[in-house]
């Protein structure tokens, strides 16, 4: 078979992938149509074909028109918007909230009352003797300290598990797809190989034990722990993406141009090829944020997430869980909370992603 | 396509090698062992404890038996465990998680794919943002949040069916499980089939179906839905193999003796031969699924030849 | 847009339904008088929680609590724990008889116990069992509570005795001992107790009815000395012990080392139904542990002829008042009455479903929905008390067991002894108890209450003042010599817990406790299980490290123990040979009282170091559904399943805790 195959038979592009804890998965190892020493490029291939030819020859700069088009498309989309007001309001109040609150009623996430009659979970909307009270609106945790600030907490460590993992796995992702897919040949063969190889590694136990290897001194380094092994398990798809982009870059003729003219491997790569990725990368990128906030809220429920006393809304849930039976109030909120910022997110994603590939913009 | 077949076999054999090989350096650098515990054992009786399972010789010893017991396909007795072999854990933990995967998968695929298809063909109707909103839902929703408010629902409030526990084949005990498993698999799958119907319904085959008269019906049906679950075939080799291996979640809420509990708990135990064991395992079904999978293909789109 | 908002406002439709029936299912719970549903089972079943999963079904191998509770069904002992007070109360042995100085144990074995296969059980199946236990290729992970038999240390490390090849005599092992007494040669004269004086009646009386033997003479002779009999771990055993080493050396080409084999260790089958124990040293706690799983008898043919797999359900041959009926791993056991049992008419459940079970809510939840009758100990959440403690079905005793924290007394500051107890005396424990809930507070280091008659000492109270002004002695002080926080090295402490809530909880509120009061913010860092122990027991945390200890027997001793050896257990790098030497003599002494006195002084010694900062005994904390009788919240939660029955009449139900007194 040859690539235009390929090209005709790719699924959709860009679904949501592999959530490393089981859950379903953009297709691991999948070196389909029976191509074993050239593994398929599983996304987007088309993409990049059908926007260089709209593009000048040797323009490497995705040029201000698309992007206002795209831009346009997007705001059309009315889940899209939906999802960036409702992405941007949860992310300035995490930001902002808890500087306020804390000016308002003096609780911050760590606050425990030093009263032991207060050190329990009272429902929300609750002062201690039962009567209304706008002190607690989500009420308390077991501790008694306020759900509010700890959501507000919440909010502020998953967003940036969620970003900081995501620039990580960029990072690797791109660079690691970006010199398969030029390199091509025998190199390409062996690495896109290792990353079959990793998709079917169960990645529950790298983190067990990276993150009990290594375990983090302090609930602080733990997140740093967290930020790395998110990353490193969720490039792969990654890495696929921006090769299969490469692939079908690298013979274009601005390329052929740079090599010409003598100018480095490296800066090709990163120069000239990387750049005109960025599209399917900022689509997949923004799917990736909720699944590793995701993955993080998994690792929460094996016990090995974001450390007291620090909290995610993963960790607040799976708190709540635990006492659904009788504080249903605890799982309520930050599950809540933190499903409204993932169903935004992917709403928000899957906008960019109509916005900016031109397969779906005619559907 | 024999060639293909066998050349894919053949490769599998590295890559379980190596996957295996990864975890096992990865259990040799965690700290502590399968005998340790909250009670401290005496230097003598941890010396008697390693000379007993061979963790006294050199390692590269112990790595080359393990290599040969994978090899093999017989990885020896549990640590923690004992007098239990690896592969009888297998083989009474399979089924139970297989059901539940595939009872799930089924579910999942009928509710996704009808889902999916009529959200297509009422494209931007309130069906449409309906079933996507609810899809994009059951993606969000994490199954941990949704296997305890179902158990609260069902089980602690109305009394209706039973918080927990495997009841065999066919029992009410497989609803929640198969329900809290089953919901981010209907979303995907949902989606998947609105994306690849929307892109088959354009295509000209189906433009020339309809010209030639057939009933809308029968162009769903005979031809768009052909094409348009291309993309949920490529999706269920893995969905399968991680079906069955990543129920850890759902089995762990639910108290399932599958493999996700063996394997959670082995993790946490040190137990050597078990890990090596269900990682094997699983790493042979997702490559076989793949297989699987490709096969498939093949043979829904005449396009692909091997 | 109207489509749009109308699935936003669905779900938001959705989301408030949800909480409504939550809610309503809350309030519904809180107006009952159960916490479960309280509707007997049909058929006469008890469904029960027992724990993690059983490592095995083979007594000797399995260490934890769930498994004991499993064998406490399938396999008897010489004694067996009272369903109330866990003393040891006649089994497969009817009575017993113990020597003037608790160093000899004569077991009557009854003469109608028979194993589920309707073989006998006698006095060999006993002695084969414990030597299988001890047997270094076992590798039984409890051997060491078998220790105190002699010569089984000796034989389970694969030690052996040293003789004069020419003169045919061994080292004997209280020639080496560091006698803290300083009176080696009273062992020399100590007058035979047992031998030669059958012939008085009188003596007779409370002399052990058991025949005098060959080895009866052997192993009460004085104690041979055991050194490694491993080559290599002997050179550096010798090396470590100057005066082993001479006396060695001294034989030149003579000394020979013998290994010590199983038939050396000092439990005999005097005849068919006669056992006799002899220990190393006096030990009046020995009887108490002989009910613990380790000491169970294992069917000698079966396990021959089966290796590891005995334990399978088509070959386990059992000896207790149930046997296996099936089991499938992580799902259940079920266990069904033996009719070969020597007491089967007393015992009153059909069967017994043991149920495996990590999770605590889910464990309550499978109890709430009417899924099983019974549950482990320790599994109501701490935050679900104020709801279930009220409830007719909570079990509330104290346990005998301790949450405390242990200091790594090795590295500055901790290794000073005026910032541990500055620390300790930082703690309102008062307050964590009642913040706890079923918790007593605790400032000594065996558990309160548990042992009657016990002279507990009491260690440091609640005292930040003092504490301030001990940690300005100690030289964190500003220039008026007041306690400075800035100055104290707060990077060189932290708390270590494993992963869990109730260990976050309670590092929280210690954490919270030491910047109130001494303006201290000490880390806190939690750790995978596996890690934490290992990183606990090398020494390698800063400060503090959570703990707790579940006593294997009923005495003090057991909890006093873990600072005998500075390895091991300890855990704090503190170990002082004058508390060892106190210890020991406490248990020289034969009168009980007198003895728990001596260990009284011991533990005030330890206390006054402070390696360790005690935080409270625990408190069962079950549910048992009121039907289920003859079940009882005794200290370690451990039920004599026999004496268990299911009662049908409303009227004779357990409303509260059920009366503990005989």
């Amino acid at each position: 078979m040859n690539d235009e195959h390929d090209i005709l038979d790719e699924p959709s592009p860009v679904e949501p992938a592999l959530d490393n804890l089981g859950q379903p998965t953009k297709p691991p190892v999948r070196t389909r149509a029976g191509d074993i020493t050239r593994p398929t490029n599983e996304l987007a291939v088309g993409e990049g074909d059908v926007r260089t030819a709209e593009r000048g020859e040797g323009e490497y700069i995705v040029g201000t028109s698309l992007w206002r088009d795209a831009w346009k498309r997007l705001l059309k989309n009315k889940l899209a918007v939906f999802g960036l007001v409702v992405v941007v309001i949860i992310t300035v109040t995490c930001l902002l909230g808890p500087p306020i609150l804390k000016a308002i009623t003096g609780f911050d996430y760590a606050y425990i009352p030093s009263d032991s009659a207060l050190t329990k979970s009272f429902p929300p909307f609750t002062a201690p003797d039962g009567s209304f009270s706008w002190l607690h609106p989500m009420g308390t945790d077991n501790a008694g300290r306020d759900i509010l600030a700890r959501v507000l907490l919440g909010g502020r460590i998953s967003l940036m598990v969620g970003i900081i993992s995501t620039i990580v796995s960029l990072i690797i992702g791109v660079s690691y797809g970006a010199t398969a897919g030029y390199l091509g040949g025998k190199v390409d063969d062996v690495m896109m190989r290792i990353v079959d190889v990793l998709y079917s590694l169960p990645y529950i136990i790298l983190v067990v034990v990276l993150l009990a290897m290594f375990g983090g001194k302090s609930p602080l380094s733990q997140l740093v722990l967290l930020f790395i092994a998110l990353g490193a398990i969720s490039w792969l798809t990654m890495a696929r993406i921006v090769r299969g982009q490469v692939i079908s870059l690298k013979n274009q003729e601005f390329v052929t141009a740079a090599r010409a003219t003598g100018v480095s491997t490296g800066k090709i790569i990163f120069r000239h090829l990387v750049p005109n990725t960025l599209g399917p990368v900022i689509v997949y990128a923004t799917l990736t944020i909720p699944q590793v906030m995701l993955s993080e809220a998994f690792l929460s429920f094996l016990g090995f997430g974001v450390q007291a006393p620090l909290a995610s809304w993963g960790s607040l849930a799976n708190d709540g869980v635990q006492n659904i039976a009788i504080f249903p109030w605890q799982l309520i909120f930050p599950g809540v909370t933190m499903a409204l910022a993932l169903f935004s997110l992917n709403f928000l994603g899957d906008g960019l992603r109509d916005a900016l590939d031109p397969q779906m913009r005619k559907v | 396509m024999l060639r293909f077949i066998v050349r894919r076999l053949i490769i599998t054999v590295p890559m379980v090698i190596i996957v295996v090989s990864l975890t096992w350096g990865l259990i040799r650098l965690a700290p502590g062992n399968f005998y340790t515990g909250e009670k401290r054992i005496p230097p003598a009786i941890e010396q008697n404890l390693r000379e007993k399972y061979g963790l006294n010789k050199p390692w590269y010893v112990q790595y080359g038996k393990m290599l040969k017991n994978t090899l093999m396909l017989d990885f020896g007795t549990s640590l923690k465990y004992e007098g239990q072999s690896v592969g009888s854990i297998l083989a009474r933990s399979l089924p139970v998680s297989a059901t539940l995967g595939l009872l799930a998968y089924l579910l999942a695929l009928v509710v996704g794919v009808t889902a999916g298809t009529l959200a297509a063909l009422k494209q931007n109707s309130r069906l449409d943002y309906a079933s996507m909103a609810l899809a994009m839902l059951g993606i969000s929703l994490p199954n941990f949040v949704l296997g305890p408010l179902l158990v609260l629902i069902f089980s602690l409030s109305l009394f209706w069916l039973p918080p927990t526990r495997w009841g065999g084949f066919p029992s009410v005990n497989l609803i929640l499980p198969v329900l809290t498993l089953s919901a981010v698999y209907m979303a995907y799958i949902a989606r998947l089939t609105r994306s690849g119907m929307l892109e088959v319904l354009r295509a000209d085959y189906i433009r020339t179906a309809r010209a030639k008269g057939l009933s809308e019906r029968e162009v769903v049906l005979r031809h768009a839905l052909r094409g348009g679950l291309m993309p949920v075939v490529s999706y269920t080799g893995p969905a399968l193999a991680f079906l069955i291996a990543g129920t850890v979640v759902v089995e762990r809420i639910f108290v399932y003796p599958g493999l996700g509990t063996y394997f959670l708990n082995a993790c946490l135990n040190r137990d050597e031969p078990l890990i090596i064991g269900i990682v094997a395992f699983i790493s042979i079904s997702v490559l076989i699924f793949n297989l699987l999978v490709d096969i498939a293909y093949g043979f829904i789109d005449p396009r692909i030849r091997y | 847009m109207s489509i749009f908002c109308s699935s936003k406002f669905r779900l938001a439709v959705g989301l408030v339904a949800l909480a409504l029936i939550i809610a309503g299912c809350t309030a519904s719970a809180s107006n009952q008088q159960f916490f479960g549903r309280a509707v007997p089972p049909r058929d006469n079943t008890l469904h029960y929680v027992s724990g993690s999963e059983p490592e095995s079904l083979d007594p000797q191998i399995g260490t934890g609590q769930p498994e004991a509770r499993i064998y406490m069904a399938l396999f008897e002992g010489l004694t067996e724990y009272d369903p109330k007070t866990m003393a040891p109360i006649p089994a497969i042995a009817e009575s017993w008889d113990v020597n003037h100085d608790s160093s000899e144990f004569i077991f009557h074995l009854r003469k109608n116990a028979r194993w589920s296969n309707g073989e006998a059980i006698t006095a060999r199946d006993f002695v084969w069992s414990l030597r299988r236990g001890l047997s270094p290729e076992l590798a039984a992970r409890n051997a060491y509570l078998a220790y105190y038999v002699k010569y089984a240390q000796g034989y389970n490390e694969g030690g052996a005795f040293v003789r004069n090849k020419r003169t045919g005599e061994f080292l004997l092992a209280k020639d080496f001992k560091e006698d803290a007494a300083g009176k080696p040669e009273e062992a020399h004269t100590e007058p035979e107790p047992m031998a030669n004086k059958n012939a008085d009646p009188a003596a007779a009386a409370q002399m052990p009815k058991a025949a005098e033997t060959e080895f009866h003479n052997f192993i009460k002779a004085p104690e041979r000395l055991v050194v490694p009999a491993e080559e290599k771990a002997r050179t550096k055993a010798l090396a470590a012990d100057e005066k082993i080493k001479k006396a060695v050396d001294a034989m030149g080409g003579d000394a020979e080392f013998v290994a010590v084999k199983k038939e050396d260790v000092g439990i005999e089958a005097v005849d068919d139904f006669t056992l006799r124990i002899t220990l190393t040293q006096s030990a009046p706690f020995f009887l108490g542990l002989t009910p613990h799983q380790f000491f169970r008898a294992v069917p000698q043919k079966t396990v021959e002829q089966f290796d590891k797999e005995w334990t399978s359900p088509e070959h386990i041959v059992t000896c207790g008042p149930f046997k296996v009926e099936t089991w499938k791993p992580y799902d259940k056991l079920v266990v069904v009455r033996d009719p070969m049992y020597w007491d089967a008419a007393n015992v009153k459940l059909d069967r017994i479903a043991f149920y495996p079970g990590d999770d605590n809510p889910t464990i309550m939840n499978m109890y709430k929905a009417g899924q099983v009758d019974a549950v482990l100990n320790h599994t109501v959440p701490a935050a679900w008390l104020d709801v279930v403690r009220p409830m007719k079905d909570y079990m509330d005793a104290p346990e005998v067991a301790i949450d405390y924290y242990q200091i790594n007394c090795k590295k500055p500051p901790m290794n000073d002894v005026r910032v541990r107890k500055a620390f300790n005396m930082s703690i309102d424990k008062e307050a964590l108890a009642r913040w706890r809930k079923i918790v007593k507070p605790l400032t000594a280091f065996s558990p309160e209450g548990i042992f009657p008659g016990y002279p507990q000492p009491k260690g440091d109270g609640f005292d930040p003042a003092k504490a301030k002004q001990l940690l300005a002695e100690a030289g964190f002080k500003d220039a008026s010599g007041n306690f400075d926080p800035k100055k104290f090295p707060v990077d060189e402490v932290g708390i270590v817990y494993n992963t869990q809530e109730s260990n976050r909880i309670v590092a929280e509120f210690i954490q919270a406790q030491w910047k109130q009061n001494l303006g201290l913010t000490v880390p806190l860092k939690n750790m995978e299980w596996k890690t934490f122990l290992d990183m606990r027991s090398k020494v390698e945390y800063k400060g503090f490290a959570r703990s707790g200890w579940v006593g294997d027997y009923m005495d003090p001793f057991t909890f006093l123990n873990l600072f005998y050896t500075p390895a091991g257990d300890n855990g704090t790098g503190w170990w002082d040979p004058k508390y060892v030497a106190l210890l020991d003599d406490a248990n020289k002494e034969l009168d009980p009282q007198k003895r728990y006195e001596k260990l009284a002084k011991a533990e005030a010694y330890l206390i006054d170091a402070q390696p360790v900062i005690p935080l409270y005994t625990a408190a069962t904390n079950w549910v048992k559904k009121p039907y289920v009788k003859g079940m009882y919240p005794n200290p370690q939660t451990l039920h004599a399943w026999k004496f268990v029955y299911i009662e049908n009449d409303p009227a004779k139900w357990d409303y509260g805790v059920p009366d503990m007194k005989e």
